[in-house]
């Protein structure tokens, strides 16, 4: 523990010491992943550095694997370190990071149109009290993926509600009589994504994480009935393997590409494994929103994901690397990546484009995400790993009948009124 | 000057010279982050220093006293070094006496039982992770198709299987360990003592209990210490096996530890949880300190 604490305060220190040699001339350095928009970044780099001569930018590539990077981004930012300049950053991330001070404000950079064209829901996540402190990159989600050959087979419309998901995978299971297909299957571990998950299926049921107070309603009646299903198609339904409690979005995405699962709820970036030409579900797949609860058709249930870009408080470049952000997040960038590499646009202008038009696969990301709900990471800001660790926990609690759902909901919303000092 | 220093004086200064570098090396790597982690614990400070260091008192340690987290991270760290402990001790006295003996291709064997140790623990885990997964993993494969069980046993998914499957990797693991330190006792015992015991009309039996035994005694609490100091501060195991679940059926100190301090930032709190835990394995080794102390 205490090496890694040593580990930490080195790396800190290798950035500062990198940290002047970008101070002189207007050299800007950007990290993100290479998965997460490595096809991008050649091509906008180099328009946005013919369109500002005198300025260079830097791609520091750094992991995709979120936990990885953040840990990469608090000891350098937490050692004041001015690199990188831009940095992409987990919806998640945004208000925990800008409460820490460790964001720019990008109000007085950007333009108001510019702002007002980013999806609202997102932008939420990167604003406190009307500053925005990050720009919406791109934009993902969790859908729901279902095997399209076998519902034909049995003659059953797309679902739209979580009873006719259950329905639909009961039908299927017992018309296919084979003991490795599940119904259901999804990103159930001890994971963010299992957070995501909840807030999916409450949100389906017209629950709140906050009420319109602005008290925690986790344990709302309709939040406890939303849980309640969770369990019971574990447990009841048994339309979902025990272990789901052990799966992360990969391990769920792995069974039902094997064929052995009726419906997937992950985020897009299962659509291309999926997808490939060696994949035995290619082209016997589809997906829909998220499904919601009877009597709920307008109900938000697209638990939201993406990243943002944002400029490090202690950049000596603020201006330029502000400049970077809103090309990176301009109509004609975002076009491109949406077209060329898929990434559904943190802009909601794009989606009208005509060029938008063959982009069936986005366009149809897109009209998931009008029905998008956030995580609550920017009102609870710096709490924000806290909450989720609660909520994680005792939603876990509930799936694993260590305590009932009502119990479980109550303790976490009584956990966190504790962590906020309410 | 001095100039008559003694030889005496000169060989211990001698000795001071050769001494001293490696004092403060090991003063700066090992004590300095102790104190800071004390010092860290009794206080609020903000990581990145916009809020100054403030002293506190015993307040995280009294959050933490009141945290039910703590007491099952504290619970979970001694149920695993129970289990672990005497299950790796006894098969690693099977396996020492076993490699004592000998055997043709018994240098193979040596070799096959030091191999689980040789591998790093975060290797070790990820093997097991997948041979426990209930979906494609070998031991429900094996267990479905010969009809053992009905359906997939969800190993690191069960409240109550998790912690078994944990220990069973450990003892896997670190019982060659033991079985080494061991065998090294084992080989220092003279032969005559034995000849004497057949004499004597000894069986094996009473070989083993009368002769064998009692003279294992050191090195046995050396390899007790070292695997129960190991045991009491498990991070590795339930980080790569199971992120301390399911719930927190796993979460050792040490995993709740490093998440207080990367996950919530929280150094303080993160601090008072490790300097507990140095409390609670400096105790172990007291005790078995003395107990060395008074067997020998």
């Amino acid at each position: 523990m205490k090496f890694a604490m040593k580990g930490a305060v080195a790396v800190a220190t290798a950035l500062t010491l990198i940290a002047p040699l970008a101070a002189g001339a207007q050299e800007l350095v950007m990290s993100i992943g290479s998965r997460g928009y490595g096809g991008m970044m050649e091509r906008n780099i180099e328009a946005f550095e013919a369109a500002n001569p005198g300025t260079s930018v830097e791609w520091l590539k750094v992991s995709d694997v979120p936990g990885d990077s953040r840990k990469l981004y608090v000891t350098g930012l937490t050692a004041k370190s001015p690199t990188p300049d831009v940095f992409a950053i987990d919806v998640i991330w945004a208000g925990e990071f800008a409460q820490r001070g460790w964001l720019e404000p990008l109000n007085n950079y950007l333009g108001k149109d510019a702002i007002a064209a980013y999806n609202p829901s997102f932008l939420s996540a990167a604003t406190i009290d009307g500053t925005v402190f990050a720009a919406p990159l791109y934009v993902d989600g969790t859908h729901l993926f279902y095997r399209s050959d076998l519902l034909e087979k049995y003659g059953i419309a797309v679902p739209k509600t979580w009873e006719e998901v259950i329905a639909a995978s009961k039908t299927v299971m017992e018309g296919e009589g084979n003991p490795q297909l599940y119904g259901f299957v999804s990103m159930w571990a001890k994971i963010e994504g299992l957070f995501m998950n909840w807030l999916s299926f409450t949100g389906g049921n017209g629950a709140t994480f906050f009420d319109a107070d602005g008290e925690v309603a986790v344990n709302s009646p309709e939040s406890i009935a939303a849980t309640q299903t969770m369990v019971d198609m574990i447990y009841k339904d048994r339309i979902v393997p025990d272990s789901i409690l052990t799966m992360k979005p990969d391990d769920a995405r792995t069974l039902f590409q094997q064929g052995r699962a009726v419906f997937l709820m992950v985020q897009d970036f299962v659509y291309a494994p999926l997808s490939a030409a060696d994949s035995p579900v290619a082209g016997k797949f589809d997906f829909t929103r998220n499904p919601y609860f009877e009597g709920h058709p307008d109900a938000k249930s697209t638990a939201m994901g993406g990243w943002l870009l944002a400029v490090n408080a202690n950049s000596e470049n603020k201006e330029a690397a502000a400049k970077l952000v809103e090309y990176f997040t301009s109509y004609d960038a975002q076009l491109a990546a949406a077209l060329d590499e898929n990434r559904a646009p943190g802009r909601t202008d794009v989606y009208d484009a005509p060029e938008m038009a063959d982009a069936t696969l986005l366009k149809k990301l897109g009209d998931d995400y009008a029905v998008g709900v956030v995580r609550p990471s920017a009102s609870t800001g710096n709490l924000y790993p806290r909450v989720s660790e609660v909520m994680q926990t005792e939603i876990t609690n509930a799936l694993h009948r260590e305590k009932t759902v009502e119990q479980a909901l109550n303790d976490a919303a009584a956990e966190i009124n504790s962590i906020l000092g309410k | 000057m001095n100039r008559t220093m003694n030889l005496e004086q000169r060989t211990a200064l001698t000795g001071i010279g050769f001494v001293t570098p490696t004092v403060i090396v090991i003063a700066l790597i090992l004590i300095y982050p102790i104190i800071q982690s004390v010092v860290l614990s009794f206080g609020q400070s903000s990581i990145d220093g916009s809020e100054p260091y403030r002293f506190v008192g015993l307040r995280h340690y009294a959050t933490l006293m009141g945290d039910g987290r703590f007491w099952n991270a504290l619970a979970v760290t001694f149920t695993f070094t129970a289990l672990s402990i005497p299950l790796e001790l006894a098969l690693g006295i099977g396996l020492a006496l076993l490699m004592n003996e000998s055997f043709r291709g018994k240098g193979l064997a040596r070799l096959a039982v030091l191999f689980p140790w040789a591998l790093p623990t975060a290797l070790n885990a990820l093997i097991w992770r997948w041979m426990y997964n209930s979906d494609y993993g070998l031991f429900n494969a094996v267990a479905l198709q010969s009809g053992l069980a009905d359906r997939p046993i969800n190993f690191l998914g069960d409240t109550s299987l998790a912690m078994a499957s944990m220990v069973v990797v450990a003892v896997w693991k670190t019982s060659s360990f033991m079985a080494l330190i061991i065998l090294a006792g084992l080989q220092s015992i003279p032969r005559d003592l034995f000849e004497a015991g057949r004499m004597d009309g000894m069986t094996k039996w009473q070989e083993f209990t009368q002769i064998t035994l009692p003279l294992l005694k050191g090195p046995i609490l050396v390899a007790l210490i070292i695997r129960s100091m190991d045991a009491l501060r498990t991070f590795e195991l339930p980080f790569n096996l199971t992120d301390g679940g399911p719930v927190n059926a796993t979460e050792s100190l040490s995993l709740y530890a490093y998440k207080a301090i990367f996950d919530f930032l929280d150094f303080n709190f993160g601090a008072a949880v490790v300097v507990v835990q140095f409390l609670v394995i400096f105790a172990m080794s007291l005790i078995y300190v003395f107990a060395l102390r008074n067997k020998d």
